[in-house]
């Protein structure tokens, strides 16, 4: 008796539970008028903050600056690797022990934009270039700051070039085609060009180069609606061949490794003389290369069918809703994103700063390689900020080592990433 | 005239108070305190996770409603349909299905050899061996995988021991039809150590009195093996079956560790798509997938009851 009690109220509990669920209309991103101001005057407290890879470990220098200007603050930074980065802001949300800023990829806008503080009107972000400001609006709202941009362009061997018949860097995607197989038949390399084969788990080569190549060829990956996802045009399917066709000629090594170093190892034995990367390669370059290395390498844009557009990243600058120094966090975010700032951060990693006016110091004007880097910022694009685009990525991921390794037809592959992407929607 | 004496009052027995109806409830009342621990641990951290991740596996549940998860759409048996729907949740079955088919078997067999060897052939060094066979379970996977990784990759020991034979070996790990088998085999070497050991114990179960006899019958090695060894391992064997199906039907590790689910989805397993699954946030997806393992289970341990039942 007592146990069909029990058994009957269990079910009740269930069934009310279910009747209770339901979604309502606002899904949880904030709006523009959520954005409440910031306290004037010095950043006081704890001011907690989470960062990844290569910028975390060069931030604790920018803070001393920071904290010698607003003495009563007092900054804890966390360093987490890039691999567990999405699961433990993820995680942290979850359980509400975010903390007050942190550093997210560009793509990750929409994933966290539900946990997000939108920026307050008092952050100056005018002097940002557009195409990093596009990805931190989310669905109206602005929810980051940008901190540092990258860029994708080309790294060739010039000496191996002018060896191969070519002392000016190509242009077109004929004339780039033949320059890296002319580097393997009469410049003595053994691969043309580094190119990632797709497939390994959350390294996202679809978005890093194959993307690029379709956007300068005039495809998109949403209609200009927003409302789904346009793989399979004939712009992509074409691009896809294009990039299919360096690893059917034998011009790119379909088993790339992707251990850390190996690409520029083999750039700077000549094995493999071009390789795509952003503009963090050039520290790695020079550190394994040494200082006569640096004569033999250039960069350039990416080669041009309709455009040269290349994929612009970076990271954003998030203060999270449930920031117990909201203050604090944006007085850093603002400092942060000052000129003087941005140069010192490039200067000890190598990453672009997102501020324009920052690009006029001499450190950065006057050095050649950075001006194509300069110009490729011009003309980018970045992949929608949708919820729906990390599961996207993946299986686009999925279709390029396909169509890499097992020689399947673009088309084919497009039609089945269509299919994918029409049953995954295109998120909120 | 008779004297008539106060009956004396009886001693009441010990525990004759559990026989009134206060003294039964003071009773389970007492029995609940003593299991309230494990009880309050086992309902927050077990029951509640398992009721609310099944009915999460029936809303459309993303890691964005984490805050507020009542805030969800009921999908209903529509998300166990797209699950069947989805080529990827498939192929990951059929994987699954695979390694289970081909790697219990296997397993067993190799165990039981091991086993028996150890248990009547070698008479030297016994412990040696044991140990030798179990370091591999208790071994890191991390550390097995780095080692594994250099003995099967392109230019590896194993291809270059084969070309002493003259057989050119291909790439283990790269390639979609030999990934899989490269983790069988791992795991196998993994996971026998344990069942030599269950299998030891229960072989010190068979008579020798009886073997004797069969064997002063006429009955060579292998009949005796067949004919008295086995059927009274036939418990053993079920308790191995089945914790080898438990495990190997949820066998994530080495194909995480090893090939990361590839080539082109060839070693993706129902728990790395439930993984994955978790990775993108689709919670309510992820744990449908899981519900289907578990009823996969469940059919598999059923079968094995039946068909390793004692026949006493």
């Amino acid at each position: 008796m007592a146990r069909r009690a029990i058994a009957m109220t269990m079910a009740l509990a269930a069934v009310m539970t279910m009747a209770a669920c339901g979604r309502t209309q606002n899904n949880g991103v904030p709006s523009p008028s959520d954005a409440s101001s910031v306290e004037p005057g010095k950043a006081t407290g704890t001011i907690t903050m989470w960062g990844q890879g290569a910028e975390a470990a060069a931030l604790p220098a920018l803070l001393e600056d920071f904290e010698a200007a607003n003495p009563e603050v007092d900054v804890e930074l966390t360093a987490i690797p890039w691999e567990a980065a999405h699961n433990k802001y993820q995680t942290a949300i979850a359980g509400g022990t975010t903390p007050d800023l942190a550093q997210l990829g560009t793509t990750w806008m929409a994933d966290f934009a539900t946990a997000l503080d939108p920026v307050p009107a008092v952050v100056d972000t005018s002097d940002m270039f557009a195409g990093s400001l596009e990805p931190t609006v989310v669905q109206g709202t602005s929810l980051g700051v940008p901190w540092y941009v990258d860029t994708r362009v080309i790294f060739y061997r010039t000496d191996m070039a002018a060896e191969a018949g070519y002392p000016k860097p190509p242009t077109t995607w004929d004339d780039f085609k033949a320059m890296s197989k002319a580097m393997q038949t009469r410049a003595g390399a053994e691969w043309g060009i580094a190119l990632p084969p797709g497939g390994t788990e959350g390294t996202d080569f679809f978005q890093s180069v194959p993307l690029p190549f379709a956007w300068s060829n005039g495809a998109s990956l949403m209609n200009a609606e927003e409302t789904e996802w346009t793989f399979d045009t004939p712009q992509m399917i074409e691009a896809l061949e294009y990039y299919q066709s360096f690893f059917a000629d034998g011009i790119a090594d379909e088993d790339l490794s992707t251990a850390p170093g190996a690409i520029v190892a083999e750039f700077v034995s000549g094995e493999t003389p071009m390789f795509v990367g952003p503009p963090s390669e050039i520290g790695q370059l020079e550190l394994a290369g040494g200082s006569e290395f640096s004569s033999k390498w250039a960069v350039m844009r990416i080669p041009k069918k309709a455009t040269s557009t290349s994929f612009i990243g970076g990271s954003d600058l998030v203060v999270f809703e449930d920031a117990e120094n909201r203050d604090g966090a944006w007085k850093l975010i603002q400092y942060l994103s000052q000129p003087d700032t941005q140069t010192a951060f490039y200067e000890s990693t190598g990453d672009l700063p997102s501020v324009r006016s920052a690009w006029d110091d001499p450190s950065l004007s006057e050095d050649e390689r950075l001006a194509v880097f300069e110009a490729q910022l011009t003309d980018t694009n970045a992949p929608p900020a949708s919820t729906a685009w990390t599961q996207m990525s993946a299986a686009a991921d999925t279709q390029l080592e396909r169509i890499v390794k097992s020689g399947e037809d673009p088309a084919t592959a497009m039609a089945t990433l269509q299919s994918t992407a029409d049953s995954i929607g295109t998120g909120s | 005239m008779a004297t008539t004496t106060a009956p004396t009052k009886r001693a009441a027995p010990v525990g004759a108070g559990a026989y009134t109806m206060q003294g039964r409830r003071r009773q389970a009342l007492i029995a609940w305190l003593f299991a309230l621990p494990f009880v309050l641990f086992f309902g927050i951290f077990m029951l509640l996770p398992l009721v609310s991740s099944f009915v999460m596996s029936f809303t459309d549940f993303r890691s964005s409603d984490v805050q507020n998860p009542l805030n969800v759409d009921l999908v209903g048996l529509g998300q166990y349909a797209a699950l069947f729907e989805n080529p990827q949740f498939r192929q990951s079955m059929l994987n699954t299905a695979y390694f289970v088919v081909v790697g219990i078997p296997l397993t067993m067999a190799v165990a039981l050899a091991l086993a028996v060897a150890l248990n009547s052939g070698i008479t030297r060094f016994r412990t040696a061996f044991r140990v030798g066979f179990y370091t591999p379970v208790v071994t890191s996977i991390v550390a097995v995988a780095v080692v594994w990784r250099f003995i099967l990759q392109d230019t590896g020991l194993l291809n270059q021991a084969l070309t002493w034979v003259g057989v050119v070996g291909p790439d283990w790990l790269n390639s979609t039809t030999w990934a899989m088998p490269s983790l069988i085999v791992l795991t196998t070497w993994r996971n026998m150590g344990t069942l030599v050991i269950i299998f030891l114990a229960g072989l010190q179960n068979v008579p020798v009195e009886l073997q004797e006899a069969a064997f002063v019958d006429g009955a060579n090695a292998w009949q005796r093996f067949r004919r008295i060894t086995l059927p009274i391992l036939r418990p053993t064997l079920l308790l191995g079956a089945v914790l080898l199906s438990v495990a190997y039907l949820q066998f994530f590790e080495e194909a995480f560790v090893m090939t990361q689910g590839g080539p082109l989805d060839s070693t993706l397993s129902v728990t790395y798509f439930t993984y994955d699954q978790f990775g993108f946030g689709e919670y309510g997806f992820a744990s449908a997938a899981s519900y289907v393992l578990f009823v996969a289970i469940v059919l598999l341990s059923l079968v094995q009851f039946r068909a390793f039942r004692s026949l006493d």
